[in-house]
């Protein structure tokens, strides 16, 4: 290869890398700027706080996906489990029982549905993406189910889980997420199980090899994404107040495109969990902003689509420049 | 084996309903096959072809063409059969995009394909603004989704048989079909070997999405209306039939006639529980079932694979 074609690669595969980066904070900075003109309420504490409240099951469920992300699966059921899950709170909430007993229900519940996806690729070997679409269709008819034609109607399980909570003014939900953000950032780059998310990730050959268990780390993972949709079914039912047949289904890409958005390789291996933040602010501001600036919601999706490709795609330009200039 | 549970369900529906063997029982469950049956093939060659893919936005594919079809048929008030040669001519290109996508940027399937599912389902309604077109020229178009010809409807025998005929055709007896199961075993081997991977691949993904634009233009055909939603409910069955029949999620085996014979036992399946007054979501959860488990039966001796 000519030098000056290999310079001109460099040159590409740097500024490739610097969008990847400045993606987020950009759509981000835009987007607040353009709704804030085109809408006196928007940036108002009373507006920016109520889409901070809204978002937290989105939040919750996008982190533990980051995680199923890291590692190169997927899961496209968790809407369908955070409904499936909202139900079973909303029946239990009906009892009267201790509001903490119902938290940890809920977590329980979540788990396991996160360790039933977990077990069909982890032990079975089925792709994550193949298994967990039969996995929410198989969610989807169970909430229907027990459904039954008969709205679940619930108060929030504790005010502290709810949009009315407060602690140093801010609400108690914001301080939750923030928790669970932070102590998933540590675990990811302070810890050696953070570490080996990463590495079956990156290669699940190589980390095998260096014996690493990929097998528990994995299942481990889907244990946590299950409990936060658990965590996100509470917020979800103190947020939306009922259950129906079709309740959590919108989570499902929404929590996807949030993680992708904020940059987390879908090839695995490479993201942060921070930056899901970020994806998850994008989209809430993107669905807030344009009800209050009158703009038509349904170019969203062609928005948060088009962006989705464009970061996949951008990871698969680095991904072959980055070969080539290794000579693979 | 198919073939024995086939005889086993018809003969169980027929116990359960009486209405299950009538002739009109009988033909509007070829209906619902068709367009079911049209996106089960588009799906079967992609997975075939391997590396994880399969291909997830058929049913996007068939709600964009829907609207499209609708737009230029009856809001443009295009000749029918002019405007179905064009859908299918987008339904080309949409395939296209996946197909460039996933190999010049040598980026997996199913990502490229989760991602178009939902663009394309979001253009679908921009194009709309979420509103159902109707107004289809009923006399000649209608016949296509509602007329039959000696006393077998005319979307199947004009439709879906000869698209499936063509379809064992491609993958059993041309270059094509052998360079897709080469490719399926193993795409460094097909590699070495000569074939051209991209431009096989490429073609994979045009056809399975042509494949889900015909389907749009018979669903319109036959409830004469086009929705922005069209195709939604679709990818399940689509993937659970391909999967069901024998294509090895993983590439490499399988075969159309395998997936033409799941088709028919989840018809049955689908009209028997509607005769029962089974509810269709049931069906959806039934339909998961069915993905998990016919790939358990089979992936024994690939689990030892590291999936993701």
């Amino acid at each position: 290869m000519k030098p000056s074609s290999l310079k001109t690669d460099e040159r590409t595969l740097a500024l490739l890398k610097n969008i990847q980066v400045f993606m987020l904070p950009v759509l981000l900075v835009f987007s607040l700027i353009l709704f804030a003109t085109l809408s006196p309420v928007f940036l108002t504490a009373a507006n920016l706080t109520n889409v901070a409240v809204n978002s937290v099951d989105l939040a919750l469920v996008a982190a533990g996906l980051t995680l199923i992300l890291l590692m190169g699966g997927i899961d496209v059921s968790t809407g369908f489990a955070v409904g499936l899950t909202a139900w079973f709170v909303g029946t239990l909430s009906g009892l009267n029982l201790n509001p903490y007993l119902i938290l940890v229900a809920a977590i329980v519940i979540g788990a396991t549905i996160g360790l039933f996806n977990g077990s069909l690729t982890v032990f079975f070997g089925i792709p994550s993406i193949v298994a967990t679409i039969g996995t929410a269709a198989i969610y989807q008819t169970l909430l229907f189910l027990l459904w039954n034609s008969r709205d679940v109607f619930a108060e929030p399980v504790t005010p502290f889980l709810s949009g009315s909570g407060r602690w140093l003014g801010v609400p108690t939900l914001i301080w939750l997420v923030l928790l669970i953000y932070l102590a998933l950032h540590v675990v990811l780059t302070k810890t050696s199980f953070g570490r080996s998310i990463f590495a079956i990730g990156s290669n699940p050959e190589a980390a095998n090899l260096i014996g690493l268990k990929i097998r528990r780390t994995r299942f481990i993972v889907y244990a946590t994404l299950g409990g936060l949709i658990g965590l996100a079914a509470v917020t979800y039912l103190g947020r939306v107040g009922v259950v129906q047949a079709y309740s959590g289904n919108e989570i499902t890409f929404l929590a996807i495109a949030s993680v992708v958005v904020g940059g987390t390789s879908i090839l695995g291996g490479e993201g942060s969990i921070l930056r899901t933040l970020g994806g998850v602010a994008f989209i809430m501001i993107l669905n807030n902003g344009s009800v209050l600036a009158g703009v038509p919601s349904i170019w969203n999706g062609v928005v948060i689509g088009s962006i989705i490709l464009l970061a996949v795609s951008l990871k698969g330009a680095v991904v072959i420049l980055e070969r080539k200039r290794s000579g693979i | 084996m198919l073939i024995v549970v086939i005889i086993l369900t018809t003969v169980v529906m027929s116990l359960i309903s009486p209405f299950f063997l009538t002739q009109s029982n009988l033909l509007s469950l070829l209906m619902y096959t068709t367009v079911v049956g049209l996106l089960a093939l588009s799906q079967t060659p992609v997975i075939l072809a391997g590396n994880g893919g399969a291909d997830l936005s058929v049913g996007s594919v068939l709600s964009l063409c829907s609207v499209i079809f609708g737009t230029l048929a009856v809001v443009m008030d295009l000749n029918p059969w002019l405007a179905a040669i064009v859908t299918m001519v987008c339904g080309a290109l949409l395939g296209l995009i996946n197909g460039l996508f996933i190999t010049l940027l040598n980026l997996p399937p199913l990502i490229v394909t989760l991602s178009t599912l939902y663009l394309y389902a979001s253009l679908a309604l921009v194009i709309s603004g979420g509103r159902d077109i109707n107004g289809f020229d009923e006399a000649g178009f209608a016949f296509l989704g509602q007329g039959s010809i000696l006393g077998i409807p005319a979307m199947v025998l004009l439709v879906l048989f000869p698209v499936y005929l063509f379809g064992s055709f491609l993958m059993n007896k041309t270059v094509f079909g052998r360079n897709v199961y080469v490719i399926g075993s193993s795409a460094e081997a097909a590699k070495l070997s000569g074939i051209n991977v991209v431009r096989t691949k490429i073609l994979l993904y045009v056809f399975s999405s042509v494949v889900a634009s015909l389907g749009a233009i018979v669903t319109a055909s036959w409830l004469l209306n086009a929705r922005s939603t069209a195709g939604s409910e679709f990818l399940l069955p689509s993937i659970a039939i391909a999967v069901l029949g024998g294509v090895a999620i993983n590439g490499g085996i399988g075969k159309v006639s395998g997936t033409f014979l799941a088709l028919v036992l989840v018809a049955i399946l689908n009209s028997g529980l509607q005769l029962a007054g089974v509810n269709s979501t049931i069906q959806i959860g039934l339909l998961g079932v069915i993905i998990i488990v016919s790939i358990l039966i089979r992936s024994k001796d690939q689990s030892k694979a590291i999936a993701t």
